[in-house]
Parts: structure tokens; C-alpha cells; sequence
């Protein structure tokens, strides 16, 4: 696997405010990668340095070959963007402004032409080319934006909170966009998002809070290093079933007429339940989520 | 550069308010002229012949220099919009150079002041016509397109200046609304400069604007008054001139059209000259 994307050392601060302070990362080519982390935590200050919009106050970035500071135009070159806000021109029609964008990449009209029809196939905006931007639903707005980050088919595309403010429909559909776009041509998707359903399906994964990584890996390695998996048991009788754990040195919490075990192991719930088998009205063995990772995490770091 | 400003073009046109606004103060010239000023600056001069014709022909000649302050200043306005409305992170963001992104917007600007002005001449001439004047000759109607060219130059120029200063749409209206207020009084269009007090003269003469309306009116008005002040001694004319800020006067001497010439080009330069360091200044 080659590396697209190297950071090293990035810093910036805003006067006194510390958005980024001093961070590593690296992405590999072909790969969802998503960047985690509360609001404020410093996110969007990172891509908008490795997307060469604002300088960083100190560190290395390598995106492809080229190097941030120095080949700023081919890195801008070779990148999409689907911003937080709306950045497309609400009095001209999704094609309009397909054409306008994709003029800045040196594209030649029937180039340009093929190029809007691609991304707006890729993107699913044909129904309403000719409709002005601004008189688009969010949804379809987001879904336009995605287009725009397309038409010069970069090989890395950012995309900050593509989701946010979507209702659950439109967000899945988006976010099924996006992975077919990563596995179907295989471009390097940069994600953020606080939207941890959406984090668990990345290839990796890195957490960042207060201007610091806090932790990275895949869904899997994060899950197995920081949660526990969980074990309900709902009692026939509760007193008899609490009795029977503790004989058998198994610590467990009361919560909501259930019996609640954290597990080392997940196996381990296979000996408890045989232990007091006659006492289960029911259980439920559940594996750590990707929302027990973030808050084990930024929880910690917010008490220290 | 040219695909930036032909959507700059496009956004502009499209916005019905912008397009409007950027107008108003041509609307209210032509407003109160209708109700009121025309009679008040005409008084006493009714048995002058062909007095429509050269009243008319001074007033075009006056929104002509507005125009090109106030539709330039309305084009520009979508440089603040887009610096408001986050919408200039896509075009920093892409491989597009700072010198075609700011050359887009002055290129869109400078191609609003023509058009507007152009279409402001067009109806100009159909009204002067229509009261009972004359077409403008050949080579008048030709040296009026230039001073538009000229005039557009020169004040797109000061406004690209001020606009630079402005980053929220807030106070870009403000200024548009202060501006829009000011330039018929600076250029004497409300009122003539010589019903003005004497300061308020000076100021209206060291505003380059004025020299634009200086041009358009000495340019549109040699036809009337060949026939208005036919035979009529010189220190008359003059001092009509002066009155109506045709010409203005320094220590007894008239400036000329060739002075109007060298203050349009001196104002673009320097404007000019400023706005590249503001805004390059800014990129940091």
C-alpha cells in the first residue's frame, strides 16, 4: 500500500486559539479515511491545510509526490472538496456551475461537457441540472456539491461533515454516493464526520480532540482496545440471579430490572450464562460500538 | 479570468435586486428632474431657445458619470458577497490563480459600467429625441462611447478601492447607499455646482467623478448650444459653463476636455494602483 497523504507535525493557531497542535497522519491510497472528533476539536483547520487553503504554522505535508508550500496548484489540482457550507453560486444551475468549476481545471469545452455529465451521473444530480442551485432541497444541494468535488475526477476528496444537518434518508443515500465513488474508482475518500455509524464503516480511523490525535486504527482495532463488550441478563428472579453472580465473582450493575456484565472477552459470557443458566429470563450479548470508542476517548481526555 | 467574469456577469444580471439597486440613484435623478429640478434649474432662462434640448442633453450627460460609479460599485458587490457567503473557499481552493479570481471580478465590473452606461446612452438619446431634440452627431456619439470607456475606467477604479475594505455585506450596503446619496450631489446632478456653497464646490472639484460628468456634458452639449447661445458673447457661455459645472473654473481659467481626459486616466491609475496593494497585501 503507498501512501497518498503524510502530515507531519502540523500546527496552527489563531491568535491565541490552538486548532491544531502538532499532529501526524498518514492515509493510504484507495482507502475511507475518517477523521473524528467533536465540534471544535480542530478538524476542519486540518484539511484546510492539507487541501493547501491555509498554510500551517509549522509541519510537513506530501499529498501524491507533491509538497504542501511548495506545489500548492498541484495539490489543488488533484483534489476535490465538498465543504461544511454551500459554496456553489445559488443563481446558476447545477450545470452552470458544474462548467464554471471544471473550467479552472484546464478542461476544453467538450472535455468539460463530459466531464459535468460523468460527475453529475456519478453524483446523481441529472434530475435537476437545470435548476438553480439555490432553489435545490438540501439533500439534492449536498448531492451537487459531491458533483462539483467530481468534475475533474480527482484522485483525493475531502469531504467535511458531508452529512450533517440531512435527515437519515438523504444522509444514507449520500453516504452510499461516497462509498461507491471509493470502491467503484478507487479514490481516497478524507472524511469528517460525527457521525459514528457512518466512522464504523471507514478503513481507518483516527480521533481527534482539542487540537491532538487522541487515537487511530481500524473500526476493529479501536472497538478491541477501547470498549468492552457487554452482557444483559434479564432475571427470573433478580435477587437470586444477583446472589448466584456474586458467588461466582462476576462484578455486574443494576440497570433497569437488567443485569448489566462488562466483559474482558466476549466468550467469557458463554461461562456466566452456563453458571446460571436456570436463572436467565433472557440476555443479550452486545459488542463495543464505534459511539462507546468516542466517548471512552474524548471522555477520558475531557476529565484529565 | 474569463470564465470568472462571465459568471460574475451572469450572477449579476440574474440578481433583479442588485441589478435595481446599483440603478436607484439613476431612478431618483430622473425622479426628482420630472417633479422638480428641471423647472428650478431652467427658471428664468425659458425664453433661451431649444432650452429643452440642452437641459435634457446636461442631465443624460450627468447620470452617465453616475451610472458608472453606481453599476460598477453593484458589480463589485459580488466580491463581497462571495467573501461573505464563504462561496470564495471553492476558487482559493482550486487551481485557479488569486490574479484570475480579483481580474474576474474587476473584468465583470468594468463590463457592467459599459453595458449600463451604453444602455443608459440609448435611452438618454431616445428621450432627448423624443422631447424635441437632436440625435448626438458622428463624431460626439463617438467620443462619448469613449468617455464611457474612460469614465467606467476611472470610477470602477475608485470603487474597487473602497470595496476592498469591505468584508461584510452589511456595511457593503451601507456604503453602496452612502455612495448612491452622495454622487448626484458630489457631481452636481441634483443640484448645479454653481447653486452650491463655495466649499461644497471645491469638494465636487477635486472629485474625479465630476470631471467624468464635466466630459459627457461639454460632449453632448456642443449641439444645443450652437443653437441655445447662438451669437451669444463668450463670458456668457462660460459662465453658464461653470454654473452647470460643464467646465470648472480655476482662477479664471476653464478646464477642458483634454483636463477631463488626464483626471479619468490619473484617477483609474492611482485607484488602480491602490486596490493591487490592498488586496495583495491581504493574501497573506
Amino acid at each position: 500500500m503507498t501512501k497518498l497523504i503524510e502530515a507531519e507535525g502540523l500546527k496552527k493557531s489563531y491568535g491565541t486559539i490552538h486548532a491544531v497542535r502538532g499532529i501526524d497522519l498518514s492515509v493510504e491510497k484507495g482507502t475511507l479515511f475518517a477523521f473524528l472528533g467533536p465540534n471544535g476539536a480542530g478538524k476542519s483547520t486540518t484539511i484546510e491545510i492539507l487541501s493547501a487553503q491555509t498554510a500551517p504554522d509549522a509541519g510537513t505535508v506530501r499529498i501524491g509526490g507533491h509538497i504542501l508550500g511548495r506545489d500548492d496548484m498541484a495539490i489543488r489540482a488533484e483534489i476535490g472538496i465538498v465543504f461544511q457550507d454551500s459554496v456553489l453560486d445559488k443563481l446558476l444551475t447545477v450545470r452552470e456551475n458544474l462548467m464554471l468549476r471544471g473550467s479552472f481545471y484546464g478542461m476544453k469545452r467538450s472535455a468539460l461537457e463530459n466531464a459535468a455529465k460523468a460527475a453529475a451521473e456519478a453524483a446523481d444530480v441529472t434530475d435537476f441540472l437545470d435548476r438553480p442551485y439555490g432553489k435545490l432541497s438540501g439533500g439534492q444541494r449536498r448531492r451537487a456539491d459531491i458533483a462539483r468535488a467530481l468534475i475533474h475526477t480527482p484522485p483525493l476528496l475531502f469531504l467535511d461533515e458531508p452529512t450533517t444537518g440531512l435527515d437519515p434518508q438523504t444522509r444514507r443515500r449520500v453516504w452510499e454516493t461516497v462509498r461507491l465513488l471509493q470502491k467503484e474508482r478507487g479514490m481516497t475518500v478524507f472524511l469528517t464526520t460525527h457521525y459514528m455509524e457512518e466512522a464504523a464503516q471507514a478503513d481507518y480511523i483516527v480521533i481527534m480532540d482539542h487540537g491532538r490525535i487522541l487515537a487511530g486504527g481500524t473500526p476493529a482495532e479501536l472497538k478491541e482496545t477501547y470498549t468492552r463488550d457487554i452482557l444483559r441478563i434479564a432475571p427470573q428472579k433478580e435477587e437470586a440471579l444477583a446472589a448466584l453472580l456474586k458467588r461466582c465473582g462476576v462484578r455486574f450493575q443494576k440497570t433497569g430490572g437488567e443485569l448489566v456484565v462488562r466483559l474482558k472477552h466476549t466468550t467469557d459470557a458463554i461461562r456466566i450464562l452456563e453458571s446460571c443458566r436456570e436463572e436467565i429470563a433472557g440476555f443479550e450479548v452486545r459488542r463495543g460500538t464505534m459511539d462507546d470508542v468516542f466517548l471512552n476517548i474524548t471522555g477520558t481526555e475531557v476529565r484529565d | 479570468m474569463r470564465a470568472m467574469a462571465k459568471r460574475n456577469l451572469k450572477i449579476f444580471f440574474r440578481d433583479k435586486s442588485a441589478v435595481f439597486f446599483s440603478l436607484l440613484a439613476v431612478f431618483i435623478i430622473i425622479a426628482l428632474y420630472a417633479v422638480f429640478l428641471g423647472d428650478t434649474i431652467t427658471g428664468g432662462m425659458e425664453s433661451v431657445t431649444e432650452i429643452d434640448f440642452l437641459m435634457n442633453s446636461w442631465i443624460i450627460a450627468g447620470i452617465l458619470a453616475v451610472i458608472s460609479v453606481t453599476s460598477t460599485l453593484g458589480a463589485l458587490g459580488i466580491m463581497v458577497e462571495d467573501r461573505a457567503n464563504k462561496v470564495i473557499k471553492d476558487f482559493t481552493a482550486s487551481p485557479l490563480g488569486r490574479g484570475s479570481l480579483a481580474g474576474g471580478y474587476i473584468l465583470c465590473a468594468f463590463a457592467v459600467g459599459v453595458i449600463m452606461s451604453l444602455i443608459a446612452l440609448v435611452i438618454g438619446e431616445v428621450f432627448i429625441v423624443c422631447a424635441g431634440g437632436k440625435l448626438l452627431s458622428m463624431g460626439n456619439m463617438l467620443a462619448v462611447i469613449g468617455g464611457i470607456f474612460l469614465s467606467v475606467l476611472s470610477s470602477g477604479s475608485m470603487m474597487l478601492f473602497i470595496v476592498s475594505f469591505f468584508k461584510s455585506q452589511n456595511a457593503f450596503g451601507t456604503a453602496s447607499t452612502v455612495v448612491g446619496t452622495l454622487i448626484g450631489f458630489l457631481t452636481g446632478v441634483y443640484i448645479p455646482v454653481g447653486s452650491l456653497p463655495e466649499a461644497v464646490q471645491g469638494i465636487v472639484k477635486v472629485f474625479p467623478v465630476s470631471y467624468s460628468a464635466s466630459f459627457f456634458r461639454t460632449v453632448m452639449m456642443r449641439q444645443p448650444e450652437a443653437v441655445s447661445f447662438d451669437g451669444a458673447p463668450q463670458n456668457v457661455l462660460q459662465e453658464f459653463h461653470t454654473e452647470l459645472g460643464v467646465t470648472f473654473d480655476f482662477d479664471g481659467k476653464e478646464t477642458t476636455v483634454a483636463v477631463c481626459v488626464a483626471v479619468m486616466l490619473a484617477a483609474a491609475a492611482v485607484f488602480c494602483t491602490l486596490s493591487v496593494w490592498r488586496l495583495s497585501k491581504k493574501r497573506k
